[in-house]
């Protein structure tokens, strides 16, 4: 076992950065979620790099192709989190019965009903559930490093819409679903790392789950644009959506609380985006009618009747909602998108610090990690930690996931910037 | 009488029922379609991007405001036609290879359209060797260029490269505007492409927050459109093809 690991230093380094208090160390995620993962070809990568046990590399994520960071490669990286994940995919179809597949020329596995069939353009269609019978709900097109949705909205009729038909995807969880989440929840809980898990129906409006890629035949309002025309337009149909959706959703979490208890420390709420590269999607009007019931209400919920922490992921310019997030309940901010404009890290840290925690902030995905030097990387890592680590309330993560076509070097970097700050390089 | 006032507000409320019903009773009326957009649907549309430049509007207005306007504009195309009325310019534009996302695209186009140009939309994932064949068949003033994802932003450079080597070259002193996430020195990133330097900037990753819709002023009388930005996700590389191309008459 790790240095990081022993004695459950990294669980207790990242419960005191979020509580803010100050950590021994920063502690460090890469893996943990859908929005904090690795491109699998890295993956692949960064296990040879590290000299690791040669195998390919699980894609546990179909949908942005994530490679699953198993605990050498954690340790390795110097992770202190682990994510506890729904076995079932954006895709339908679950993380079991693995078998090869070339990707790109690389050897991976995947779940046994990724099933494809490529097109004359050499596009790669992914299937939901698996089933070769349904239209197809992804396209990778060909040479691309992972999926899209494919817009499938042949049953909406502007005039006859139901709210049921956008409520397809969040069902009651079955005694199954419960023992599956209860398994792994406890095959994830060895007291080292932290725990952070997505047990989804909780998402409000996340574009990426609007088209439903894992139902086969879905109905209502599931193309990207209808959505966003109808969260102005059809205000009292998100309405109805949003409500029946939480009050599912909140059935579902006690339901798992009652199996787990306080077995998890932090739970990843929602991934709806909110803020643009320069702008937001919306008012913060419209956020406060639309969305902030719903946030208050499931945040209320959590944190008077468990300990988990409250995850929320919104990428871009999102800074004029974190003191909505706040009065709503939330206590983790996500990816923490310094590019975008109006978020610079110190004023951040300064205005919101004591009151959210960054995961994220770690070092730029759009420019500098993919297309800048290990030296560029470095400087930012490190000024990065400076600005945002003091007092805690800090984990860190490269801002989003590790993208495809990201030099090893300039992940090493990274990591190495994150040690060296810490004086152990 | 057809109320151009009415039409103006329907396409600037994005109420596309009302905007198709005034365009209806404008036809009815013989109204000359050149003066509904004119002195209704490019006024709205102005005015839609000046409130998306406040922080007033948002994507969800900017498509609401974009499909009244369309609506509209389905019912004046043929007409149009008929009168002989010569578009503003002609324009290409599409998603890079790669990408699949459109939204952005699809409010330039809806905006330039607007702003009378007629816009051939070659969709997404668009190898550039689709992009050359239409500006061989279509001869446009302005070519542009959508993206984005950070790992689709260099087929950008390789859709230019295409072009060029097509000897569809930018005339001299062609204004190229980029449009990228981050507005500062969009010229600059124009010419790092032009100069076969790396591409250091880089639109939204995936998940990065969605769409980046162009803010289109269009200045008629000097027929030159200029795009104000504001945002991430789609860039948006404008170029301006002339020369070696005869132009259509």
């Amino acid at each position: 076992m790790s240095v990081i690991d022993q004695a459950g230093l990294s669980k207790q380094r990242v419960l005191d950065a979020i509580s803010h208090r100050n950590p021994d160390r920063v502690p460090v995620d890469f893996g943990a979620t859908a929005v904090t993962g690795i491109h699998v070809s890295c993956v692949a990568a960064l296990r040879e790099h590290f000299q690791l046990e040669k195998r390919p590399v699980k894609v546990h994520e179909p949908f942005q192709m994530l490679g699953l960071v198993e605990d050498d490669l954690r340790q390795a990286l110097g992770a202190d989190v682990r994510g506890v994940f729904r076995r079932g995919t954006m895709f339908g179809f679950k993380t079991e019965d693995w078998k090869p597949w070339c990707f790109n020329g690389l050897e991976i596995l995947v779940p046994g009903k990724f099933n494809t069939t490529v097109t004359p353009e050499g596009d790669t269609l992914i299937y939901p559930g698996g089933d070769f019978s349904a239209k197809p709900s992804g396209r990778m097109p060909k040479g691309f490093h992972f999926f899209d949705a494919i817009i499938r909205q042949d049953h909406f009729d502007p005039d006859r819409l139901n709210a049921e038909d956008n409520l397809e995807e969040f069902q009651p969880l079955t005694e199954d679903d419960l023992d599956e989440i209860a398994t792994d929840t406890a095959a994830a809980d060895r007291g080292d790392c932290a725990l952070l898990a997505s047990f989804g129906g909780t998402a409000l409006g996340d574009i990426a789950l609007v088209p439903v890629p894992h139902l086969a035949d879905p109905w209502g309002i599931r193309d990207i644009t209808e959505w966003y025309i109808s969260t102005r337009s059809r205000r009292d149909y998100i309405h109805q959506i949003f409500s029946r959706q939480v009050e599912i959703g909140l059935a579902n979490l006690a339901r798992i609380f009652a199996r787990i208890g306080n077995g998890i420390d932090i739970l990843f709420l929602c991934g709806t985006d909110f803020g643009t590269q320069t702008s937001s999607f919306c008012s913060v009007s419209t956020f406060r009618e639309l969305w902030f019931p719903y946030y208050k209400q499931m945040c209320d919920w959590i944190h008077r009747n468990t300990g988990w922490k409250i995850f929320k992921h919104s990428c871009g310019s999102a800074e004029r909602f974190y003191e909505s997030f706040i009065e709503a309940g939330i206590d983790v901010i996500n990816p923490v998108q310094c590019s975008a404009v109006g978020m610079d890290p110190a004023f951040l840290k300064s205005k919101y610090g004591d009151r959210l925690v960054f995961w994220g902030g770690g070092v730029d995905t759009q420019h500098v990690l993919p297309f800048g030097t290990p030296s560029e990387v470095r400087e930012q890592v490190l000024r990065r930690c400076e600005i945002l680590a003091p007092g805690g309330g800090f984990v860190f993560n490269a801002i989003h996931n590790i993208q495809a076509g990201t030099p090893v070097a300039n992940i090493v970097a990274m990591i190495e910037a994150v040690k060296e700050f810490h004086g152990e390089a | 009488m057809a109320d151009l006032k009415k039409l103006y507000d329907a396409v600037l409320n994005g109420d596309a029922k009302t905007a198709v019903a005034v365009t209806q009773s404008a036809i009815a009326e013989s109204m000359n379609p050149a003066t509904l957009i004119s002195e209704a649907m490019i006024p709205a549309m102005a005015e839609v991007g000046r409130l998306y430049e406040c922080d007033e509007y948002f994507v969800p207005e900017l498509l609401l405001s974009a499909r009244a306007m369309k609506g509209a504009l389905e019912l004046l195309r043929p007409l149009l036609a008929e009168t002989g009325v010569q578009p503003t310019g002609r324009v290409i534009i599409g998603t890079v290879k790669g990408d699949l996302h459109d939204i952005g695209k699809n409010l330039v186009s809806s905006m330039l359209e607007g702003g009378g140009f007629e816009v051939t939309d070659l969709g997404t994932d668009v190898t550039p060797e689709k992009f050359v064949a239409a500006v061989q068949q279509k001869h446009p003033q302005i070519v542009c260029l959508s993206a984005l994802l950070t790992v689709t932003m260099p087929a950008m450079k390789t859709t230019i490269a295409a072009l060029e080597n097509a000897g569809l070259q930018a005339s001299e002193g062609a204004r190229r505007r980029c449009t990228g996430n981050f507005p500062v020195c969009p010229a600059d990133r124009c010419r790092r492409i032009r100069r076969e330097r790396q591409y250091r900037r880089n639109p939204g990753t995936k998940d990065g927050g969605g769409n980046r819709p162009l803010d289109v002023r269009l200045n008629s009388r000097r027929n030159q459109c200029s795009f104000t930005q504001r945002q991430q996700g789609e860039a948006s590389s404008i170029s301006r093809f002339s020369g070696t191309v005869p132009r259509r008459a």
